[in-house]
């Protein structure tokens, strides 16, 4: 019996690729959580000169948690959190604005994508510690360098990545449309664009936490009044010696980085049911706020097309 | 016009020549001209997919004519039907004309309709919208164009209650093909070009979906080119069958077909079908060895 419930066991947990309930899930992460920090105890506990990792390494959990309020308190660490946040997304948002429909333009018509293509190229390959200082050269001191950094950082990616999405639509969809008498502006706007919009939806989001990445390298450099953010905090800590706050940074970024992620993943399930599952919400809000767009249409362009009317039916019987 | 003596056989009679746009003085629906396609011309892989291709289809009134197109694989149908659709890059031909209702196809249009074998469903629309769609690019107004479509969606057998809110990763592949076509008739087309539809369904679908193809074209009035490897669904289905012959591609034999009286699966019973199935038969097991 006893080997029997082993063999199960076994099945259960070596059965390839099979899925896991979500208390499951939960509860495998929690336990990985538990035995890193068990590990970060027993390699830092006891007198400081019996650890098996120096203090001046690694502070003990107790005392890198005892800072929390401080950070919390006299760090501002909210404040410092949705600077750095407020910076990336205003920078991310501008690249998509610009990189999305450059992008869906490329994908559509081959010619804008090899016209464009040096410009990608160059942009996939910037090395961002040179574009750094260049943004400071032109934007000065101030929030704009950071911003901007983050959408030259950005901008090409978001531009191949869209049109890659655009250009691996399967042609009979285009073919479909057309022999349904869709318009060549129809079938991007109601076809191509729809469907490669999960792929760039997801690349997007990838690349936010990138820019997240980013963002602390252009918040590193302090020029002139202090800049404020996450990126320039640990700056400061590192001068100060405060091995414990960086230690805490390290482990906040994560968690901030995870509540976006889960933030962005809830927005895809409601943007395309038909790929995640969801209910759809924002789909069925996009297509309400569209329908006295879409009326409006109806007003000016719709004729009843001859071979739909009752007319067209009787003139053939004659 | 005197007819040309003709064979008869079983439901078929098979014509001593494929008919001439000249010869035909009825409008013509559909013609092909001295139609030669030659697929990257110049290049090293240049390959002639149907050479000197040349027939007519008649306007039927009332009805419309139900053409079926047999053939090896790969001996051009599908390049045939995509010209008429006017879909690159079997348009334009390389020589010869493509003509529907008398005039030069310039490229593909909602009075041709097409069918695909593999499922186009635009998989981020839900049933519903994927049959509106040729209505919603016609900016027909949202109220008609539901109701039209429900209309259509209960004519193609499926539940407009449960299914009509489905996406079509939801369905089965006969579901699908029922949205493709609804999608398609709802727009009403002169012609409705089918590349083997039913390809991908199984036996007993297939001749669900034949009788309810049937009964529609009956409704919808249209010309209906229809390719498929299945004889008995070319003799079934058609009033005319083409049989095309191997690469470069060109059209054999022309056979008219008595209408079908019963359903597709009492027809498949009666020895006068089965005499025009084996002789289709026979005539593409030989065009198959001499490849
Ligand atoms: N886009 C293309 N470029 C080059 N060759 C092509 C192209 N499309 C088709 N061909 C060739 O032309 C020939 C005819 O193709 P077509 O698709 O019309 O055949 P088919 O009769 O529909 O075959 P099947 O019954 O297998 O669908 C084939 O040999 C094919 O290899
Ligand atoms: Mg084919």
């Amino acid at each position: 019996m006893n080997s029997s419930f082993l063999d199960r066991l076994l099945r259960n947990w070596l059965t390839l690729r099979k899925p896991v309930s979500r208390l499951q899930a939960v509860g495998l992460g929690v336990a990985c959580i538990l035995l890193c920090l068990t590990g970060w105890w027993l390699i830092t506990h006891g007198a400081n000169e019996s650890r098996l990792v120096g203090p001046l390494t690694l502070p003990s959990p107790a005392e890198t948690f005892s800072k929390f309020s401080e950070l919390w308190n006299d760090f501002a660490l909210t404040r410092n959190v949705l600077v750095t946040l407020r910076r990336v997304s205003i920078g991310f948002a501008l690249a998509l604005m610009v990189g999305i429909p450059i992008g869906v333009t490329a994908g559509c018509f081959p010619r804008v994508h090899a016209f464009l293509s040096p410009l990608i190229m160059i942009g996939r390959n910037v090395p961002l510690a040179a574009v750094l200082p260049l943004m400071i050269f032109i934007f000065g001191a101030g929030e704009k360098n950071k911003v901007m950094f983050i959408f030259v950082a950005s901008v090409a990616f978001v531009i191949s990545d869209a049109a890659r999405a655009i250009m691996d639509v399967s042609a009979r969809y285009i073919d479909t449309a057309y022999t349904l008498g869709a318009s060549r502006w129809q079938t991007i706007s109601k076809v191509l664009v729809p469907l490669a919009a999960p792929t760039i939806f997801s690349a997007c989001r990838q690349m936010f936490g990138l820019a997240f990445g980013y963002i602390m390298l252009a918040e590193s450099i302090k020029i002139a009044d202090e800049v404020g953010g996450l990126g320039y905090q640990i700056q400061i800590f590192q001068r100060r010696g405060f091995r414990e706050h960086i230690y805490l940074i390290i482990l906040v970024i994560p968690m901030v980085a995870l509540v976006i992620d889960q933030v962005l993943a809830w927005i895809q399930r409601q943007l395309f049911p038909h790929m995640h599952g969801g209910d759809g919400m924002l789909r069925s809000l996009v297509r309400i706020t569209l329908i006295p767009w879409e009326s409006l249409k109806s007003l000016v362009f719709y004729r009843t097309p001859v071979s739909l009317s009752s007319a067209a039916t009787e003139e053939r019987l004659k | 016009m005197s007819q040309p003596p003709a064979q008869v056989i079983g439901m078929g009679t098979v014509l001593d020549h494929v008919r001439t746009p000249q010869e035909v003085l009825r409008p013509h629906v559909v013609e092909f001209r001295n139609v030669t396609k030659t697929y990257n011309a110049g290049k090293a892989d240049e390959f002639t997919a149907i050479r000197d291709v040349t027939f007519v289809v008649e306007d039927v009134v009332e009805k419309g004519e139900f053409i079926c197109v047999l053939g090896p694989s790969g001996c051009g149908k599908s390049t045939i039907l995509r010209s008429i659709a006017g879909l690159e890059p079997q348009h334009p031909a390389t020589s010869g004309e493509v003509l529907v209702l008398g005039q030069p196809v310039v490229g593909p249009g909602s009075d041709r309709g097409m069918v695909f074998q593999d499922y186009t469903s635009f998989d981020h629309r839900t049933v519903l919208e994927n049959v509106t769609f040729g209505l919603e690019c016609l900016h027909m107004p949202r109220k008609p164009r539901d109701e039209l479509g429900r209309e259509w969606i209960h004519k193609m057998g499926l539940n407009v209650g449960t299914d009509a809110h489905k996406y079509p990763h939801e369905l089965s592949g006969g579901m699908r093909q029922r949205v493709a076509i609804a999608r398609t008739l709802i727009l009403k087309p002169r012609i409705i070009l089918m590349d083997e539809p039913f390809g991908a369904l199984d036996p007993l679908t297939r001749l669900n979906m034949q009788d309810l193809l049937v009964k529609l074209w009956k409704e919808v009035q249209a010309t209906v080119f229809f390719i498929t490897h299945s004889i008995e669904e070319a003799v079934f289905l058609g009033d005319r069958v083409y049989l095309m012959s191997n690469s470069p591609g060109t059209i054999l034999e022309e056979l008219k077909i008595e209408p079908a009286t019963s359903s597709a699966n009492e027809m498949q019973r009666q020895p006068k079908f089965l005499e025009a199935v084996y002789y289709i038969r026979d005539k593409i097991t030989k065009l198959e060895s001499n490849q």
